[in-house]
């Protein structure tokens, strides 16, 4: 069963990249495009942190393990779950119909059909300031990597539970384009720890919409500043919200229309 | 019988009209989606708030950084919020697909200026989006109570506005010009992606530009994008001496002049090459 998925996953995947380079100078634009914007806000927390006296007290180093963390967790879901950008047209245009009817669940087919090869690039940027961050932090022991690594699938899965509220909302709806786009704007408030935000933004964007759970938690483990309460916490939160977004899921095809076709 | 002046005089206002019309439709445009606007509202009052909270744990009060106390950088960070929702709103991005798709033959046989077609829907989408900006920033202001910096002189209030209007003007041949790269490539977003990366930077969106290294801030100033939302902000907050003002509206008035040179060459070459493909 999950050989059957991976060789259908890869095979969509290949043919989306062969897509994706068609325009070769398109692909090369977009992937230069992430590199300047990762660059320029990179530039921009270091001048901040040099010329203030920091941000909530974190280090230099620590503020670009942030970043970088936040990173990886921002762009693997773009890897993995790019098919969700293209989900509405699937859904306006009737083709979702197909999706229903085929051997295949649909909600793989929704998700993971066809991962972004280009957003590849980022991720070796992303790992490359991980570890080079990581060397420059202090107190790092063999458990606090295996919290960082648990609390990063942690992650993944509150960004999966996320897409497949957009793509439920979508069903709906037919509208996903900017309720995607509101999910990258939320994230975006996590590439600089949740810490910074006042209450009762803080809790909100921690514990109500998980950016902080997804992005400022993973880094604090690995820095030890995370109690073992907070990380209970962070698995409890990943697993409500996945068993509602299935729920979601199941409900919103339930009630699809299939006014399209 | 009417004299020719009337029928002139109605001829003017008929031309008025039409691009009244115009914005005015992409107006009712915005508003028949109106989901997708609220959660593009959202979305701008999210980064809002971003930049606000990490400049407030950044700058606490009585705090100054690089010139800069928490009440100016606060005014400068929502000031560039509501100057980008005029300057930077735009709806001339969809130049670059009318050409690729063949749809620009439409224009070219209809008695419409395809310039004034599309700075008349910058025009309303602008109109739209301030209207909006002033609510928000209303309600984040009675809300999270700033201590914003409020200009009372009336100079630096014209000169803002006129450099406000420039920056509105340069953006707009900025904008075109990314579109009329259709009459090369069917690549149009890439290119307009780099773009908005490096607007958001380079434009002082994120933060004021002279905190940057003075080598590098003098290189910028010799660049388009500190005038489309820094420099107006600068002379907003009283920060620039007159000096300093008129140089960098004369900038901003030669890039402006050679942004619409460029942008009316590069028009022409490309119709001659332009063949309605896609019609």
């Amino acid at each position: 069963m999950l050989k059957k998925y991976f060789k259908i996953w890869l095979l969509m995947t290949t043919c989306v990249s062969q897509i994706a380079f068609l325009s070769r100078f398109g692909a090369v634009l977009f992937i230069i495009g992430k590199f300047l914007r990762f660059g320029f806000f990179l530039l921009f927390l270091i001048i901040l942190e040099t010329q203030t006296k920091g941000i909530e007290g974190y280090n230099l180093w620590q503020v670009i393990f942030f970043f970088a963390t936040f990173n990886l967790i921002d762009t693997l879901p773009q890897l993995f779950f790019r098919e969700v950008y293209r989900f509405r047209s699937y859904v306006v245009s009737g083709q979702f119909d197909f999706f229903l009817t085929k051997p295949l669940s649909p909600l793989f087919r929704s998700l993971l059909g066809g991962s972004d090869i280009l957003d590849l690039s980022m991720i070796f940027i992303a790992v490359g300031f991980i570890a080079l961050s990581a060397t420059r932090l202090e107190g790092i022991t063999g458990l606090s990597i295996i919290s960082y690594l648990l609390l990063i699938a942690n992650a993944l899965v509150i960004a999966m539970a996320l897409h497949i509220l957009v793509i439920s909302v979508g069903v709906l709806t037919t509208e996903v384009d900017n309720t995607i786009m509101l999910y990258r704007d939320i994230t975006q408030m996590g590439r600089i720890p949740v810490d910074v935000y006042r209450e009762p933004l803080s809790f909100l964007i921690t514990f109500v919409i998980p950016v902080g759970v997804m992005a400022t938690f993973p880094a604090k483990a690995l820095m030890g500043l995370l109690t073992l309460q907070f990380m209970m916490i962070s698995f409890l939160i990943s697993g409500i919200l996945l068993a509602a977004s299935l729920a979601f899921w199941k409900f919103s095809l339930k009630n699809y229309s299939s006014i399209s076709t | 019988m009417p004299t020719s002046k009337k029928l002139l005089e109605k001829s003017s206002n008929l031309k008025m009209n039409k691009y009244f019309q115009v914005a005015k439709n992409t107006w009712d445009e915005t508003v028949s989606y109106r989901l997708n606007f609220v959660m593009w509202r959202i979305r701008v009052v999210l980064q809002i708030i971003t930049l606000y909270f990490l400049w407030l744990s950044i700058l606490p009060k009585d705090t100054t950084f690089l010139g800069y106390n928490q009440s100016l950088m606060l005014t400068y960070i929502l000031g560039t919020s509501l100057l980008a929702a005029f300057v930077l709103s735009s709806r001339s991005y969809s130049v670059g697909d009318e050409i690729n798709q063949g749809n620009l033959s439409n224009f070219l046989i209809k008695p419409i200026n395809y310039f004034l077609y599309h700075f008349a829907r910058d025009v309303g989408d602008k109109s739209m989006n301030i209207v909006f900006s002033i609510f928000e920033l209303t309600i984040l202001f009675l809300l999270l109570r700033p201590p914003i910096f409020i200009q009372t002189d009336p100079f630096f209030l014209f000169l803002f506005l006129i450099s406000a209007i420039l920056a509105l003007l340069l953006y707009f041949f900025f904008n075109f010009l990314l579109g009329l790269v259709g009459f090369w490539s069917p690549e149009v977003w890439a290119p307009r992606f780099i773009f908005f990366i490096v607007i958001t930077f380079f434009a002082g969106g994120l933060f004021p530009l002279d905190i940057l290294p003075k080598s590098v801030f003098t290189v910028f100033q010799l660049l388009p994008f500190p005038y489309l939302l820094y420099f107006p902000l600068k002379i907003y907050l009283g920060q620039l001496p007159l000096f300093e003002i008129f140089k960098g509206l004369t900038v901003s008035f030669i890039w402006l002049i050679l942004m619409y040179l460029l942008v009316k060459f590069i028009w022409n070459v490309g119709l001659k090459l332009y063949t309605a493909q896609g019609r």
